[in-house]
């Protein structure tokens, strides 16, 4: 069955034509979400909602561009909202620790750092800090280095699903890279784990 | 080539994608400093968990839930008209509350409590600006 097909399929409604369609791009979908998210269970949730979201705008694809290409994009439009959202509820969160005198995030981070002896970094721990400097990424630098190194996508396919130019494309992903370096630079200096 | 230099350059040296020129200079460099050999393994390890937790194994029974979800009744038309309902109604209650505010400021002023009252409303302001902000923002 061709992407023609597939996509005739499901804009007919026809399951079995949503499960080929699943089961061809799960994996990508999952991965995509996870590479900003950084956790397996929203990400599967996400790409659940992708999938819901393909079925309901099948008729809205008029085959210029892949399958993938559209699933790139609502993956990683999906998966910025759900982290905004999540800064927004952190905010709320806040609010209600300062009024109900809750400990605050920073206090928690920096009594774990002293926990732990600088040079026996253990996976989790490095992971936890990768995912910090990541998180402070700008949108467009996070998507775009998040299909390059997660996808392992060309800036070509990086353009497409971005909608933007190819030159675009390479500064994203050079500035991202010069933006972890540093963040990850300065955890380095303070020793911060 | 100082340290500087170098610090800005590893992630790049990592991906391949000095020039031949620069990366024998950041090989010459790392050969001598202990310090940039230690950042650079830091860097390294950090983006190995890219490697490591990339690619993860999807739940067997992904399509079975997903098409447990197909079969539910659409709900996202209704629920944006809750969300639409949702923020008029806090919009309306913030409008009601700054004016609640305003009134209660002037009427305090001619009971000479001017000062007082008038911080206490700007911080409340202050305060509530923010959220129903956000959640306008959230549900629009
Ligand atoms: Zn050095």
């Amino acid at each position: 069955m061709d992407e023609y097909q597939l996509i005739n399929g499901i804009q007919q409604g026809d399951r079995k034509s949503y499960q080929i369609l699943v089961e061809t791009y799960q994996r990508m979908v999952v991965n995509t979400c996870l590479g900003i998210v950084h956790n397996r269970e929203d990400a599967e949730d996400l790409a659940q909602d992708v999938f819901l979201e393909i079925f309901r705008t099948a008729d809205n694809f008029r085959g210029d561009s892949k399958i993938s290409t559209w699933l790139y994009r609502i993956a990683t439009n999906r998966s910025l909202n759900l982290i905004r959202n999540n800064k927004r509820k952190r905010f709320f969160q806040t609010i209600e620790e300062t009024f109900t005198g809750g400990r605050n995030r920073a206090s928690e981070i920096s009594e774990n750092r002293s926990d732990q002896p600088d040079q026996n970094i253990t996976d989790e721990q490095r992971s936890a800090l990768l995912h910090r400097a990541l998180d402070r990424l700008p949108a467009k630098q996070r998507t775009a280095f998040t299909l390059n190194k997660y996808e392992e996508l060309s800036y070509l396919q990086i353009a497409e699903i971005m909608e933007i130019s190819l030159a675009s494309v390479e500064s994203q992903i050079y500035r991202a890279k010069k933006n972890l370096q540093q963040l990850l630079l300065e955890c380095y200096k303070k020793k911060c784990v | 080539m100082n340290h500087k230099s170098i610090h800005k350059d590893l992630i790049f040296y990592i991906d391949n994608e000095l020039s031949l020129e620069k990366r024998i200079a950041v090989e010459k460099h790392l050969e001598d400093c202990e310090d940039c050999r230690s950042f650079l393994a830091f860097l390294q390890e950090g983006l190995m968990i890219i490697e490591k937790e990339k690619n993860p194994t999807v739940s067997p029974f992904f399509y079975t839930r997903l098409s447990a979800r197909l079969e539910k009744p659409e709900h996202q038309g209704q629920s944006q008209w809750v969300g639409l309902a949702q923020s008029a109604f806090f919009s309306f209650l913030l409008i009601l509350g700054i004016y609640g505010g305003l009134r209660l400021g002037n009427n305090a002023s001619s009971l000479k409590l001017y000062q007082p009252a008038t911080s206490s409303i700007l911080m409340l302001n202050d305060f509530e600006a923010e959220p129903i902000e956000s959640f306008l923002l959230d549900k629009l």
